[in-house]
């Protein structure tokens, strides 16, 4: 591959270095959300801006736990991400496998009414989503955040492309001729085969649940209950926000969903797979 | 686990079964705010006064909006970006991801985690740090650029013109290692003798790509595209964060999305935002629908 | 193959056994509250922002005991969120707290629904009480059907701070700058030839005082008691042209307020002065430029112009539980009446009274280390009396950032005078009945 022509090792190397240039840009601002999180208020706002790290990290988080729940935001924040990606991965699957390998009425017209949503933007939804909560007694509940989005668009798009594709229906019927139930089909046949695009979707659920504030925003009321995002936010005033506490607690926000990423990005490639054959 | 021949599901009921969790759930949350909000956009509502305070005005929200200077120009915003931000992204993304695969082996999986890592931060602490990267007189995008190439800071967020390529640039860095990581996914899926036939045959690197990884990636470049269409037209959160929820100087970053949150919630008009949505949501359907047609020809001509 | 399975099932089962065990863990100590909230005694829900909700949550010990047995929860976001919140939930009658803070800027926009109720009819007759507040502060939260929709608990009344170290050097007096318009922009190009400082952070600054002088009583800033748009009127071109002559000077420093640049000008003395409310002051000594203590005076603002930057107000919403509403009242009362309170608020937080009476306190006299030892509280005293109000219009927020945008044009890219102004009109009478 690189030969000993110094013209070809030359692009070789320049290749690799823009390559590795372009990945330190992507990781900079991860860098100063860190180095901020150590620094405070004041020096965030110095221009240049602080470079190494400082010594703020204690006060900030004295802040931080201060202001707020912040643990306790951190448990809801996980609870409500772990829930919803169960939910979604559950109902997603069982509905993308029957949209994918199974016959019922009015099946095209749904789904196209599934995909349509994805269109509109989400946040004309608060009004009605307020209203609906209210009815079912559910504001001010973490239920309110995870049930709702267990109905993904993205999801069920991504397991009925992954379920046509990676599903051979030879397989469900010789499963059916052996006699095994529906929902056993489902479950031991069906849902290993689609193991990688769970894998994206769980990912990608668990990642937008943690980041979601417009939910909590919604329908939730106390300080006690609220998620990362939305603790966060409430540390921004007009005129007094507290910079070094809110980048210590945003970067400890980010942590989690490192090592969920760095666990499971080999799933995620693969699953990705899925949506190209299509 | 065999349940006993009464309580077995019959494959007549499973498929009304299987996807009946989803569609119970999304006939609440999903189908009743559609409802509602298209019900909306035929009427006048100060969302201040209460849900008995809406009035009937017919096509009146639809005709201000569509005489509405603000929203042709949110609307001028959003193409704009939607292009500035999915073309260099696919662009970049494709050979980035080939020669990844091809040339990448011993830091494979750091490197694409790095650039991969922008796609799970939170908007908040982007906000923040984006605003000081961008900062004209110290921040560290002008001073790089100034050491590069010599040039004087840019009012890169003060200047309607520099507010759009800010964004852009912003939206390009979360959204690139998603694509890659979808070409990367798409290239294992190229059987590799076709390219060792093609090495045989005396094909250079260069017709490889044009001839054999291209084509085999068509079916994620369509994927991936769509994405990007919808995305970029419903583009809200960047610019968002990045104005402090305006739309940056004389407007320029305000999207058509972050201009309906506006219409909503600061100058409390629910009956014109919930119009605009609308008009919106056709103007997606009609690009997504040009891209499916667009990609079709293509692949039906192969 | 197969082990690769039970990874996911075995990850799945304990993504099921977390989702089971971390409410537990969460709800535990929250049993607490819910116990609380089954006992019997009356709960107050009051949503507020921060630094609202500091204050309120001060009054709690005197609130207590006033009204033993009547818990008050405070509801906290932030300031954007909750008033997004706060929209939300009138709009759909739903889950109203019973106490509602309000920012100035938002008072015009929820005056103008009917969910807020209109605190001069009985029960809360707040008219008898009317005159104990700042005059402007009051009148700013009456609607055009003459409802009080909220009580006043803060103001924020304009100054303007002068670093008079930079003054002296360039042989400036402070007179100078608040004599009228035109003295103010002479001095500010003897302060940039002698010291490099700007005058100002931005002229946007210096339109925003100018068009909200010589208003008539009555009148409002974008459109007139009778709907009509006001933008191509005297003051709109007085302060075009005055904004434009400090530009094409360059005696503004061209920074946007509370950006890295705006807050790093202060702290180099690039800055000679501030045109904004009296917390400003405030705000400078605590993070933004603490180092220039001592080196800040406060004065009126020019020409006599006395504007007011933001306030604070208590709302109660129409449809809450009228069982509560008189606790409410009560609760808003002790927060803007008491004379205590609005000190000791003043003292913590930083929150300038709206009660007159509270405004006649030693705490006024004593001198701010930040301002060189200056009672600037005084000044801010008097200039709050002599602000203007000004009824709102629900599209003053759009029509803010359509004159902002227009003043850009002119600054920037040559747009005259007469035709930015004209723009602006015409996108402002589009929407004047919206």
């Amino acid at each position: 591959m690189s030969s000993g022509l110094p013209q070809q090792r030359w692009a070789s190397w320049s290749a690799y270095a823009l390559v590795g240039a372009g990945a330190l840009v992507m990781l900079a601002p991860f860098y100063f959300m860190f180095v901020f999180a150590t620094q405070s208020r004041t020096e965030i706002f110095n221009l240049p801006p602080p470079l190494w790290f400082g010594d703020d990290l204690q006060a900030n988080l004295a802040i931080l736990t201060e202001r707020l729940p912040f643990w306790r935001n951190l448990g809801w924040s996980l609870y409500v991400a772990l829930a919803s990606t169960a939910l979604t991965l559950l109902f997603c699957s069982l509905g993308g496998y029957a949209f994918a390998l199974m016959e019922f009425r009015f099946k095209g017209p749904l789904f196209a009414l599934v995909m349509a949503t994805l269109l509109l933007p989400s946040f004309m939804n608060m009004i009605p989503t307020f209203m609906i909560m209210d009815a079912l007694g559910w504001i001010d509940e973490h239920r309110a955040l995870y049930i709702p989005g267990a109905a993904s668009a993205f999801g069920i798009f991504l397991m009925r492309q992954f379920a046509t594709s990676a599903v051979p229906r030879e397989l469900i019927e010789a499963a059916r001729m052996d006699g095994c139930g529906e929902f056993g089909i489902y479950w031991r046949v069906v849902l290993p085969l689609l193991r990688p695009a769970m894998g994206t979707l769980g990912l990608v659920t668990f990642i937008a649940s943690w980041n979601n504030f417009i939910g909590p925003l919604i329908v939730l009321r106390s300080m006690e209950q609220y998620t990362l995002p939305l603790a966060l936010r409430s540390l921004q005033s007009p005129v007094n926000t507290e910079w070094g506490a809110l980048m210590a607690g945003s970067a400890i926000a980010t942590l989690p969903l490192l090592v969920l990423f760095v666990l499971s990005s080999r799933q995620l490639i693969a699953g990705l797979t899925a949506g190209a054959v299509k | 686990m065999r349940w006993p021949a009464r309580l077995r599901l019959s494959p007549r009921w499973a498929p009304y079964v299987f996807v009946s969790p989803f569609v119970v759930l999304f006939a609440v949350f999903g189908v009743f705010p559609l409802g509602f909000s298209l019900w909306l956009a035929f009427h006048s509502w100060e969302p201040t006064s209460g849900l008995d305070a809406m009035t009937f005005v017919g096509l009146g929200n639809f005709t201000f909006a569509l005489q509405d200077a603000w929203f042709w120009k949110s609307l001028g915003n959003t193409l704009w970006l939607a292009l500035a931000t999915g073309v260099p992204q696919h662009l970049v993304a494709i050979p980035l991801a080939v020669f990844i695969h091809t040339r990448v082996h011993l830091l494979r999986d750091a490197v694409v985690g790095a650039y991969f890592l922008p796609y799970i931060t939170s908007t908040v602490a982007i906000a923040i740090m984006f605003s000081s990267l961008f900062s004209t007189d110290y921040g560290l995008i002008n001073a790089g650029l100034g050491a590069a190439f010599g040039t004087t800071p840019i009012d890169w967020l003060g200047q309607p013109e520099n507010v759009k390529p800010a964004v852009a640039f912003i939206v390009f860095w979360r959204y690139l290692g998603f694509n890659v990581v979808l070409y990367l996914a798409a290239l294992q899926t190229i059987p590799k003798d076709l390219y060792e036939a093609a090495s045989l045959d005396g094909a250079s690197p260069w017709r490889q790509f044009l001839h054999i990884t291209l084509p085999g990636l068509m079916p994620m470049i369509y994927f991936g595209v769509t994405l990007s269409v919808i995305g970029g037209l419903q583009l809200f959160e960047e610019p968002f964060i990045l104005t402090g929820g305006k739309g940056g100087p004389d407007q320029a970053a305000m999207t058509a999305a972050v201009y309906l949150y506006r219409m909503a919630f600061d100058f409390n008009d629910f009956g014109g935002a919930s119009a605009m949505s609308w008009l919106l949501f056709a103007l997606v359907a009609a690009m997504t629908w040009a891209t499916n047609r667009a990609f079709r020809r293509r692949r039906s001509t192969r | 193959m197969n082990r690769r399975f039970l990874d996911r099932s075995r990850r799945r089962v304990l993504r099921a056994g977390l989702a089971g065990a971390l409410p537990a863990m969460l709800a535990a100590p929250g049993r607490s509250s819910a116990a609380s909230r089954s006992a019997p005694s009356v709960r107050l829900v009051v949503a507020a922002y921060p630094l609202l909700d500091a204050i309120v949550r001060e009054t709690l010990p005197r609130w207590r005991e006033l009204h033993p047995g009547v818990e008050v929860q405070i509801v906290s976001r932030q300031y954007a969120d909750h008033h997004t919140a706060m929209t939300t939930a009138l709009s759909t009658s739903v889950r109203l707290p019973d106490v509602m803070a309000l920012e100035a800027s938002y008072v015009g926009r929820f005056a103008h629904g009917r969910g807020l109720d209109d605190l001069l009819q009985p029960p809360f007759s707040a008219g008898a009480h009317r005159a104990q507040w700042v005059p402007y502060a009051v009148e700013q939260a009456i609607n055009r059907r003459g409802e009080l929709v909220a009580a006043p608990t803060d103001i924020g009344p304009g100054t303007l701070l002068v670093r008079t170290d930079l003054l002296q050097r360039a042989k400036v007096d402070e007179g100078e700058l608040t004599a009228n318009w035109t003295s103010f922009v002479a001095a500010g190009a003897r302060i940039k030839a002698a010291t490099g400082a700007s005058l100002v952070s931005n002229a946007q600054t210096v339109k925003d005082i100018v068009i909200r002088s010589g208003l008539q009583p009555g009148e409002g800033l974008y459109y007139g008691a009778d709907g009509q748009v006001r933008v191509q009127s005297e003051r709109f071109r007085l302060a075009f042209e005055l904004a434009r002559e400090v530009r094409r000077q360059r005696l503004d420093a061209r920074v946007n307020a509370w950006s890295n640049e705006w807050a790093e000008a202060f702290r180099r003395g690039a800055l000679a002065t501030e045109l904004s409310g009296a917390w400003m002051a405030g705000q400078l000594a605590n993070w933004v430029a603490p180092g220039t203590k001592g080196l800040w005076r406060a004065a009126p603002l020019p020409a006599s112009t006395y504007v007011g930057y933001g306030g604070s107000y208590y709302a109660i919403p129409r449809q809450s539980d009228p069982s509560r509403k008189a606790l409410a009242w009560d609760l808003i009362r002790l927060l803007t009446l008491d004379r205590q309170r609005q000190l000791e608020a003043f003292r913590t937080q930083d929150a300038f009274p709206a009660l007159q009476a509270a405004q006649d306190d030693p705490f006024f006299d004593e001198p701010l280390p930040f301002l060189g030892g200056q009672p600037a509280r005084r000044l801010w005293r008097d200039s709050a009396r002599r602000i203007v109000a000004r009824p709102p219009h629900k599209q003053d927020t759009f029509a803010d950032e359509v004159v902002g945008t227009e003043l850009d044009n002119v600054l920037d890219r040559g747009k005259s005078i007469e035709a930015a102004l004209a723009d602006a009109a015409r996108l402002l009478a589009r929407r004047a009945n919206r």
